[in-house]
Parts: C-alpha cells; sequence; structure tokens
C-alpha cells in the first residue's frame, strides 16, 4: 500500500471484460514527504474519490482480482482510502 | 496499469510457443508533466501484448508484471505487460 493523489480520471470502452463497471481513477504514488514516485497509474476505484485528494493505493493483484469478482483481471492498482490527513516525522 | 502511447507494432517470426499469434505493439510510458501539458510520452518504450487491437498513437493501460499474464490463466505465458484497456479520454483537468 502507497500514497497516493488523484491526478485525473480515465474512460476506456474497449477494455478487458472484468474492467466494465469499475471507475479507473489516475493515480501518481508519492513519497512520505508528499513527492511523486515514478510514472502515475490508472487504479480501480471503489471509493469515488476526487481530483486533487489523497489516498492509500494497494498494487496487490490478488485483491484487485477479488474485488473486481473475476479471477482472470488484469487489475492490479486499487484505491483503498481517502485520506483526511498524514503526517511524517523525519 | 501504466499509461502508454503506442508507438508501433512487433511481428515475431519465432516466438516462445505460448505467444505465437498475439498481436504486439510498442507503448511509450507517460510521466505525470508530460500527461498535465499533454506532450508527447517521455518514458522508456517496451512491448505489449495486445488483444484491444490498439492503433497508433492510442493511448492505452498497460497491466504490468505478474498481472498481465493473469488473463490467460490457467494457460501460463512468459508475458509482463498487457493491454488492458484503450483509453477514449483522460480527464487530467
Amino acid at each position: 500500500m502507497q500514497l497516493a493523489k488523484i491526478v485525473g480520471h480515465a474512460i476506456s470502452s474497449v477494455k478487458h471484460p472484468s474492467l466494465h463497471g469499475w471507475r479507473l481513477a489516475l493515480v501518481q504514488p508519492l513519497t512520505a514527504t508528499n513527492q511523486p514516485d515514478g510514472e502515475p497509474v490508472l487504479a480501480i476505484d471503489v471509493l469515488g474519490s476526487a481530483h486533487g485528494q489523497h489516498v492509500i493505493v494497494s498494487n496487490d493483484g490478488l485483491g484487485a482480482r477479488q474485488v473486481v469478482g473475476h479471477k482472470n483481471s488484469p487489475a492490479r492498482w486499487m484505491v483503498l482510502g481517502i485520506c483526511d490527513s498524514q503526517r511524517a516525522e523525519a | 496499469m501504466r499509461i502508454a502511447e503506442v508507438i508501433g507494432t512487433v511481428t515475431l517470426s519465432r516466438s516462445h510457443p505460448a505467444l505465437a499469434n498475439y498481436r504486439w505493439v510498442i507503448g511509450v510510458p507517460f510521466s505525470l508533466k508530460a500527461i498535465e501539458q499533454g506532450q508527447a510520452a517521455d518514458g522508456e518504450d517496451f512491448v505489449i501484448l495486445d488483444e484491444l487491437q490498439a492503433g497508433h498513437g492510442q493511448k492505452i493501460g498497460v497491466s504490468e508484471g505478474g498481472e498481465a499474464a493473469v488473463p490467460f490463466l490457467p494457460a501460463r505465458k512468459p508475458v509482463d505487460a498487457y493491454c488492458a484497456c484503450l483509453l477514449d479520454s483522460l480527464d487530467v483537468k
């Protein structure tokens, strides 16, 4: 699980059948000091997160497959929670 | 899934038997800056197995790592990048 920020949303009509009906959020993983960590990724968004929100994402494929209910799903990233506040101490 | 722009295709005359008869595209992943500023993809290109007939210049969502091989289970394929969706639009405001 990793901190991330919602930077956008994607619309897709042609996709793997397991992804039908799921909102796809574009999330930028962050370091503990809120610096971008790697490239942004598309995550399944079950929580209806909004642009600019800080969230926790998981990159556990098994968990994502259980959420979408499809054992052959290529899904991996998933928004697990929306952060109210966070604090990192050096 | 990272977002990539399709810049080309690959054809294989010889391949691992489990990978015969698939379509392959070359994708370049986007950094956050490139997406937000509407620039061309700026990452390092890689080869992606494509079952969705992605077109040249199209943005796609690419599932990477172990999950790339999951759609084919119980068949086992040595794949680590799979085109999971074709993006119609990307709303980054």
